[in-house]
């Protein structure tokens, strides 16, 4: 019993990492309806910028965690004004947005390779590592605190989407930006709001991947994961890209636990294929376009 | 009108700078000759290819100031694999076919060393790997690749010495095995591990693995600590090792762990002092034998870091390359790599004595190191009995 509860434990705290990412990316696609390939990028540079407010700065964590998460949003802005933005002024094809986002995507991987050097760095460690005991069970502080991070910035992701004005403003560009236009919503300023946000989460999530684990600028690469739990979630959902991802950290984890580690990843994405022709919107995606 | 004509400037743009790369390969300088290296430059192992490339310039800025080889001076030709077997294969084939090297140096990794073969073979130049220790880097279906040697020991040897010193000395019953699937190196080391331990009587409890690139390790590392093992080998590379060591620490494991050549780096310890605090992992030579001290000091000097591992193996991997040439009295590939079969020599990892059938150092000792500490506390020589 101990075993499946700490393997439980462990799936719980994959997937909330999964989560943090995966929400970012959920709210962009429902904005824009394209698959931001570049999110990955933004959660490394978020792991830079904190390593470097920390060691170089000097910062105290909590300032350098929400700088990390300004830095990493304007960061989501820039690269939507530079990549995206024309591409839309032109009415571009979808694929085309695809395109310029795996391009910005290699683009920051490489600039962080060719300035900063491939090795790996380490956060110093802010938190103690010794693991909080429970009986037999051990969990990680830094998993704790991931946990608690994720859910406030969910709730606060959803009290901005569901009780605010700006957040009306934002689900109705989602359902319908030229309409929404018509009723004096000014789609530009909402799109950029929607990506700031996206980049500020990513550069959250991006800081306690880099506290977690380590900090290297294949970072990007993990973010195939938080995909697979947003389209799993049902894309264009919040609350799906949560649930999903939460799920398949644990799903994951106990495939790895029970069956057998080697076949993880296998688990992972046959898990993804299975949905896609079962429920193709996801878990909590709707069949009609109320997303968001 | 002006879109074309742009289209056409740029278009004419390429095509002469294409001619122009085409051109300059055929301008040959009769008086150098040419080595190549691969490695990572980028990548995972860049801490190991970046000292590798520094130390081969070593040697051979060396070797041009005292007269060169036979008379002319040599150039270095550096690529960068990136960690990537495929990059590997282009790599020599830009070598072998544009550089026209007369051998090649490196690449450190099994998963890189076993691809590059057909090339080689095609091209008919050698190359020495310096620390791919995986079997299939010079044999494979028990017939020896013309064109490959190395200068380290093999994984058979490897992942036996860390088995039979686990069993022999650390007295360990029951062992679990945590390794990368989608690695040749850490395969190898695995199979051979498991081989030796359990015909000298031990048990293994728990065979988990996980894929390169992995950053999460606790689900199997939990299901490694359910099975309570005395050991637990990890025959991967010092990123992996640095993570999962923590994760393992964290969970509660109080297990000794052990690992092979992939281990020593100075990032492991910054990393991850205190969880591989009191580790065991098998090496190929002792860094703190003080004939080695020299090489260390003028390394240190000449780049302001600590050498690791790979450069002493580079060093003798240029050395013998160098040894080979001199031997062979020619610069002609072919003439190099009948020599090199015939190599007898002391270098600064041990003797280095090639077995014409395996292309192998034959009978290299290995060095078993604990870490006390922080630092590499070399405990003894074992050999494979």
């Amino acid at each position: 019993m101990t075993n499946f509860l700490q393997q439980l434990i462990n799936g719980l705290s994959i997937g909330s990492v999964y989560a943090l990412m995966a929400v970012g990316y959920s709210l962009v696609y429902s904005i824009m309806n394209f698959s931001n390939f570049a999110h990955g990028g933004v959660i490394m540079f978020g792991a830079y910028f904190g390593y470097f407010f920390i060691t170089l700065y000097k910062l105290p964590f909590p300032v350098a965690f929400i700088a990390s998460g300004l830095c990493a949003g304007i960061l989501a802005v820039v690269i939507q004004r530079i990549a995206y933005k024309p591409l839309m002024d032109r009415k571009a094809p979808f694929l085309y947005f695809i395109i310029s986002a795996m391009g910005v995507s290699i683009f920051l991987e490489n600039i962080v390779v060719a300035t900063i050097g491939p090795t790996f760095r380490t956060y110093p460690a802010i938190f103690s590592e010794i693991p909080i005991k429970i009986g037999a069970l051990n969990i990680g502080r830094i998993d704790l605190m991931m946990f608690v991070i994720s859910a406030i910035c969910l709730g606060f992701l959803i009290y901005l989407i569901d009780f605010t004005k700006i957040g009306k403003a934002i689900q109705a560009t989602a359902y319908n930006m030229k309409a929404s236009t018509l009723m004096g919503i000014n789609a530009d300023r909402i799109i950029i709001i929607v990506f700031a946000v996206g980049g500020i989460l990513a550069g959250l999530a991006g800081v306690l991947f880099g506290m977690k684990y380590t900090v290297y600028p294949q970072i990007g690469n993990i973010t195939i994961k938080s995909f697979i739990a947003a389209v799993f979630g049902g894309l264009g959902s919040i609350k799906g890209a949560v649930i999903g991802s939460i799920l398949l950290g644990v799903i994951e984890t106990l495939a790895s636990g029970y069956f057998s580690s080697q076949y993880r990843d296998l688990i992972a994405f046959a898990l993804l294929i299975f949905i896609l022709i079962v429920r193709p919107v996801g878990l909590m995606g709707k069949v009609t376009e109320d997303k968001a | 009108m002006k879109k074309k004509a742009l289209a056409l400037i740029i278009t004419g743009i390429f095509t002469l700078s294409l001619g122009l790369t085409g051109c300059g390969g055929s301008k040959k300088a009769s008086d150098t000759v040419k080595i190549g290296w691969i490695g990572s430059l980028t990548g995972d192992q860049a801490v190991w290819g970046q000292c590798e490339s520094n130390t081969v310039k070593m040697v051979i800025d060396d070797l041009n100031k005292n007269g060169g080889l036979l008379g002319k001076q040599v150039q270095l030709v550096p690529y960068d694999t990136r960690g990537d077997g495929t990059e590997a294969v282009n790599a020599v084939k830009r070598l072998t076919g544009q550089d026209k090297v007369i051998g090649i140096i490196g690449p450190n990794a099994s998963g890189q060393a076993i691809p590059i073969s057909s090339v080689l073979e095609e091209m008919k130049v050698p190359d020495i790997a310096t620390v791919a220790t995986n079997p299939k880097v010079t044999i494979v279906d028990g017939k020896v690749k013309p064109y490959n040697f190395r200068v380290c020991f093999i994984d058979p040897y490897q992942g036996a010495a860390a088995a039979g010193y686990a069993y022999d000395v650390l007295k360990a019953k029951n062992a679990a095995i945590l390794y990368d699937v989608a690695d040749d190196y850490s395969q190898g080391l695995t199979q051979f591990f498991e081989k030796t331990f359990t015909e000298k009587g031990g048990k293994i409890v728990a065979k988990e693995a996980f894929k390169t690139g992995d950053v999460d390790f606790r689900a199997p590392l939990t299901k490694i600590k359910e099975s309570n093992p005395d050991v637990i080998f990890m025959p991967y590379f010092f990123k992996e090792v640095a993570l999962s060591s923590k994760q393992a620490r964290e969970l509660g494991i109080k297990a000794t762990l052990m690992g092979g050549d992939g281990w020593p780096s100075e990032q492991l310890i910054s990393m991850a002092k205190d969880a591989v605090e009191g580790s065991y992992f098998v090496n190929h030579l002792d860094f703190n034998d003080p004939e080695v001290a020299g090489f260390r000091a003028k390394y240190k000097t000449a780049f302001g870091k600590d050498v690791e591992l790979n450069g002493f193996l580079a060093y003798d991997a240029t050395n013998m390359l160098i040894d080979a040439v001199k031997r062979a009295n020619s610069f002609d590939p072919i003439k190099i790599t009948a020599a090199l079969e015939t190599t007898n020599m002391t270098g600064i990892t041990g003797k280095i004595i090639i077995g014409k059938d395996t292309h192998n150092p034959e009978n290299k000792d290995a060095a078993i190191i604990k870490i006390v500490n922080g630092e590499y506390i070399f405990q003894q020589k074992y050999a494979v009995h």
